[in-house]
């Protein structure tokens, strides 16, 4: 065994190791080399402890207090231990490979937070009905077979109770309804949203109330020895249920009527052929609707939604609300960040800066490894999998890696037996030391980079484009670059196209370019050139327009007084991450932001009046 | 691979895409590290190296991200093109195939990334004349007719290596000047960046991040 070969780095930041303690034999030389040597050891294989004081201490030593917050956190599904940075953890899933910031459009299609901010988009493009009717049909077809399925479930327990000797088969197609209300069933078909999961539907495909069989239900009932009051439940029933057939009937004329009919007001695109086919199954012959007859005509909206709108919709405003939405909705996964390849790029510069690069390499590394294995299902060459596994073998596990971080003996070996399998590695090759080099940027890293500048300048450009391009929206070009020349250097105007005013402005950015660029859409405001924060007026503050209470006397010098050395201050600040403040600044100009967009709504019909918080 | 304090005004995206074994990853590494790695394995999926330089006086910091060459691996490398805000598109002088692949990277690019995206095209393995393949001449021309930047390069020697990083960043910066880049969109490959101390970590200094500052 060669231990004692490896190069024991001092500052070993990302360092992960598993819970398993595994102590090294000591080595046969001197005293002191088998010291050094097992200290070597184990910093690299040693128990959790150890991983949290070598990651501490590589964090300007004022992680102690940082690690001690993250072990109080709930770790509800971590082992209580930090140092299991994942061993047990349930929290990673392979098949996590999406950010709620990056979408396509089935995503967007059935995405309640994405709706509303795509379909504002397709509104501008005048192209809306488009998405209208896939809503529509899409609930439409998940509730009509609701109702079917929701039918021959209670055929099935009505014959069940109507029988007194149990299994009888022809009982069981009985269309009668449970005494349950139907209204309990999602009737708003004509709502866009969809309620019902549709995936155990298609077993349902072959029960189709109604369809006669051998031996007439209908006939058989009155011969049952069922109660005089079930007899008379029975005809109630059924006549509950026709009115829930008819209704699925009337949505679908009615979603034709708007949406497919050439009489309607926007039709969708859709040849006659298709048109036909629809009708034809509404109008089925055994007087059912075909739940799935809109199934067609939707997936053609769809790719016309794919092709023609939805490039310009991810770089329209639109989205990037709908990002800004996520991002602030005080849950962000580290799955949101890499995925999305602009978040990935400030997460990327962040882990550069906290020397913990190599984690994110590894991971992106093996987790693509992994995914173009996987999608081979099976049909890839096993020597050459066995070659690109090998190299990131050699590069972060094996004993001389060039690069190494820090994985356990035990994960050492299960990577040695998973690349040497007879046939080559399996797509799941990787999965454990991936599990934890996930769990160590989530728990680690993530909390920093969510709260550090970095994260809060993604921010600030996401808003900002948002902010140029309704400023677009609202006001002409040339009065707008004007005004915005006139305030503060970190506006950058209209950004996206190619107005004549947008030149001044942002060489005018540049120049100002050390200076800090922050968001400021307050700076927006004209009465904020005017307004005189300390001025005295015997008040401490005042309530703006946002309820925000604006302090305007000085804090007291108590306040700003250091507490205690600039060690617990600075353990102070990376804990809390960035000021609370500054949080808090963020969090109110995103309020802003919201509220103003809010307004904008209301004031829809005027588009000249712009309200510039 | 150390960087230098914060003190760089942007950072640009950059991506390194062409077939494999015309020695996209010994550009990367001649740059960054000023060394030819003889040996290097292929690269596995994706890797990104950085380096700061200084363009029109400004310090700017480039994130390379260099992508596997391999025909399996180009679908997970495609999601890493969007809001790069440069690209090297690299063939082998000295192999004909990897230059007659270029319209299909070019494809890609063009399509991946955004329209202001600055694709430059290096001919790498300009030490091995004895072996060219291809002539610069019409490899200038392939360049003009599509729009990009061209320079023959050798990884091995370093020859050209800096100066096609730099002819790109000088173009982005370039197009930052005329407007035609947005610098607040969140796809533009560029991260515009305060001379302060980065976020979440504290220097001992006590220069103060400057947050929302609205005097």
């Amino acid at each position: 065994m060669s231990f004692f070969k490896r190069k024991a780095k001092s500052k070993e930041p990302e360092r992960v190791t598993d819970a398993k303690v595994n102590r090294a034999p000591a080595s046969p030389n001197s005293p002191s080399l088998a010291l050094r040597n097992h200290h070597a050891i184990q910093e690299a294989a040693g128990p959790s402890h150890v991983a949290i004081n070598a990651i501490s201490a590589n964090m300007d030593s004022f992680a102690r207090g940082r690690t001690a917050i993250l072990k109080k956190q709930p770790s509800h599904m971590e082992a209580a231990h930090f140092g299991d940075l994942g061993h047990s953890s349930v929290n990673y899933h392979p098949q996590e490979t999406r950010s709620r910031l990056s979408k396509t459009v089935d995503h967007v299609l059935r995405d309640n937070v994405a709706i509303p901010h795509y379909m504002h988009f397709m509104e501008l493009q005048g192209a809306d009905h488009l998405v209208r009717f896939w809503l529509e049909a899409e609930s439409f077809r998940s509730t009509s077979w609701s109702r079917v399925r929701a039918h021959s479930l209670n055929s099935v327990k009505h014959s069940t109770l109507a029988e007194p000797v149990p299994a009888s088969a022809d009982g069981s197609e009985f269309p009668e309804l449970n005494e349950n209300t139907p209204n309990s069933l999602s009737r708003d078909s004509s709502s866009e949203r969809y309620t019902v999961q549709t995936d155990s539907f298609s077993t349902e495909a072959g029960l189709r109330p109604g369809t006669p069989l051998a031996g007439t239900p209908n006939r058989q009932a009155p011969s049952r020895t069922g109660t005089p009051i079930k007899g008379q439940a029975n005809s109630t029933l059924r006549a509950l249920s026709d009115k829930l057939m008819k209704s699925i009937e009337t949505d679908a004329v009615t979603i034709f009527t708007r949406y497919i009919s050439p009489d309607a007001v926007r039709p969708i695109p859709i040849t006659e052929q298709n048109r036909n086919d629809i009708v034809a199954k509404i109008c089925g012959e055994d007087g059912m609707v075909d739940p799935n007859c809109f199934v067609f005509a939707q997936s053609v909206v769809c790719s016309i939604l794919e092709q023609q709108h939805f490039t310009e919709f991810l770089r329209s405003h639109h989205f990037c609300k709908y990002q800004i939405e996520v991002l602030t909705s005080g849950s962000v996964f580290l799955a949101d960040i890499l995925f999305c390849e602009s978040a990935l790029f400030y997460f990327s510069e962040y882990m550069e800066k906290e020397e913990a690069m190599n984690v994110l390499q590894f991971w992106l590394a093996a987790d693509n490894f992994q995914n173009q294995l996987a999608a081979k299902k099976g049909q890839y060459d096993g020597q050459e999998a066995q070659n690109d596994a090998m190299i990131l073998y050699d590069k972060y596990f094996s004993l001389q890696a060039t690069n190494p971080l820090g994985f356990g003996d035990s994960v050492r070996m299960e990577i040695e037996s998973n690349i040497c399998r007879e046939g080559g590695p399996l797509p799941d090759c990787f999965t454990t030391p991936l599990r934890q080099a996930w769990t160590t940027m989530e728990k680690v890293y993530m909390p920093g980079f969510l709260s550090s500048n970095l994260y809060y300048k993604y921010l600030s450009d996401l808003i900002n484009s948002v902010r140029a391009d309704e400023f677009v929206n609202v006001s002409t070009s040339g009065q707008g670059g004007q005004a915005d020349n006139d305030r503060s250097s970190s506006n950058a105007s209209e950004g996206s196209q190619t107005q004549q005013g947008t030149k001044k402005a942002a060489i005018k950015i540049l120049k100002n370019f050390d200076e800090a660029i922050t968001v400021d859409v307050a700076s927006l405001d004209p009465e904020s050139l005017y307004q005189r924060p300390y001025a005295g007026r015997m008040t401490f503050g005042k309530v703006n327009e946002m309820g925000q209470f604006i302090r305007e006397a000085e804090p007291e010098p108590d306040v700003k007084k250091s507490k205690g050395s600039m060690f617990s201050q600075a353990m102070k600040k990376w804990v809390q991450g960035n000021s609370d403040e500054a949080q808090e600044e963020m969090a109110w100009q995103i309020a802003k932001m919201i509220v103003n967009d809010v307004v904008q709504q209301s004031n829809h019909d005027s588009p000249a009046k712009s309200t510039k918080l | 691979m150390t960087t230098a304090p914060y003190n760089y005004s942007y950072i640009f995206k950059y991506i390194i895409i062409g077939d494999m074994g015309v020695g996209k990853s010994c550009l990367l590494h001649q740059f960054t590290e000023k060394k030819f790695m003889a040996d290097c394995p292929h690269t596995i999926g994706v890797e990104f190296g950085t380096r700061i330089m200084e363009v029109h006086g400004q310090k700017v910091k480039l994130q390379i991200w260099d992508t596997a060459g391999q025909e399996r691996f180009r679908a997970v490398t495609r999601s890493y093109y969007r809001g790069a805000a440069g690209a090297l598109m690299v063939y082998d002088i000295t192999r004909r195939s990897t230059y007659n692949h270029l319209s299909s990277w070019l494809t890609d690019a063009r399509n991946l990334t955004n329209p202001n995206t600055v694709i430059i095209l290096i001919g790498n393995k300009a030490d091995l004349e004895a072996q060219r393949d291809v002539t610069y001449e019409e490899a200038k021309q392939f360049a003009e007719e599509n729009g990009l930047l061209f320079l023959e390069a050798s990884a091995k020697t370093g020859e050209n290596v800096e100066e096609a990083f730099l002819e790109a960043a000088k173009r982005i910066y370039q197009n930052i000047q005329d407007g035609s880049l947005d610098l607040n969109a969140a796809e533009s490959g560029v991260q515009h960046k305060p001379s302060a101390p980065p976020g979440g970590r504290l220097n001992s200094d006590s220069q103060p991040a400057k947050e929302g500052c609205s005097c």
